[in-house]
């Protein structure tokens, strides 16, 4: 019996430590299924139409993401919104390296006091004048 | 019949049959006997309900703790994946913000803020 539990419990260890390898943070390893364009509900193909033409290029785990990106879009600020919907093509261009990397320059960008934080991108914007966020526009109807 | 009245019938006969056998087989009678009484133990009330042989008790309590040693470590893994999970900020969630915040995503991939970053983080 006690052989039994044993050898059971190790079967778990084994599954657990697979689950831990695949973290969330390397979904690709878990081969989520693809969704195609025409399963998403109304909400998700207007927020995410600027992706329509690659949606069913891309591999399910992105999928995921961006439809729970969309999921957050409703309570975004006016300004937000513009920036998602002009800046998501190019976000879903990008290879997955790419964003991995975009991810963790932002995440350590935003472990800086936020004095420092105001400062960099300050510089950066001073430097690359033609990429600041134009003002925003106003609301549009369809949204 | 319980234990005591089992011993209780036996003993006439064994006390019969007692004299008509030889002193090594009494001896290791006697051994037997001894090692026996040095074995019984009273019984005990488990949870001050049930009332079991100390052996069956002592059996219960080694299934238990043997039991709960091997579960431990799974119980920790599980406990330190789901720490680990909810403290792990949802990519969805950070991608959304580095969608919506001031700086275009590729400004991230910039070598230069890249090393400005570095510079800030030292």
């Amino acid at each position: 019996m006690a052989r039994q539990v044993a050898r059971l419990i190790a079967v778990l260890l084994i599954a657990a430590a697979g689950a831990a390898w695949a973290s969330p943070g390397d979904p690709d390893r878990l081969k989520t299924p693809q969704t195609p364009w025409n399963r998403l509900s109304p909400d998700e193909r207007r927020i995410l139409q600027p992706v329509a033409p690659e949606w069913d290029r891309l591999p399910g785990y992105q999928q995921e993401r961006l439809k729970g990106a969309a999921r957050r879009y409703p309570q975004m600020q006016p300004i937000q919104k513009e920036r998602f919907d002009q800046r998501i093509r190019d976000w879903a261009a990008m290879t997955p390296e790419q964003r991995r990397a975009a991810r963790e320059t932002f995440q350590g960008l935003r472990k800086l006091p936020p004095d420092k934080q105001h400062e960099l991108r300050e510089r950066w914007l001073q430097q690359h004048p033609d990429r600041a966020t134009p003002p925003p526009a106003p609301p549009r109807n369809a949204r | 019949m319980n234990e005591n009245e089992f011993g209780a019938k036996m003993k006439p006969w064994l006390d019969r049959t007692a004299a008509g056998i030889g002193e090594m087989q009494a001896t290791r009678l006697k051994a037997a006997r001894l090692r026996a009484m040095d074995a019984y133990r009273e019984p005990v009330r488990l949870l001050g309900l049930v009332r079991v042989s100390s052996g069956t008790a002592q059996t219960l309590r080694y299934s238990v703790v043997q039991r709960s040693l091997l579960w431990l470590p799974l119980a920790i893994l599980i406990a330190v994946l789901a720490v680990r999970s909810a403290s792990e900020p949802d990519v969805a969630d950070i991608d959304v913000q580095l969608l919506t915040q001031e700086l275009p995503p590729d400004a991230f991939l910039d070598q230069d803020f890249r090393s400005w970053l570095g510079k800030s983080q030292g």
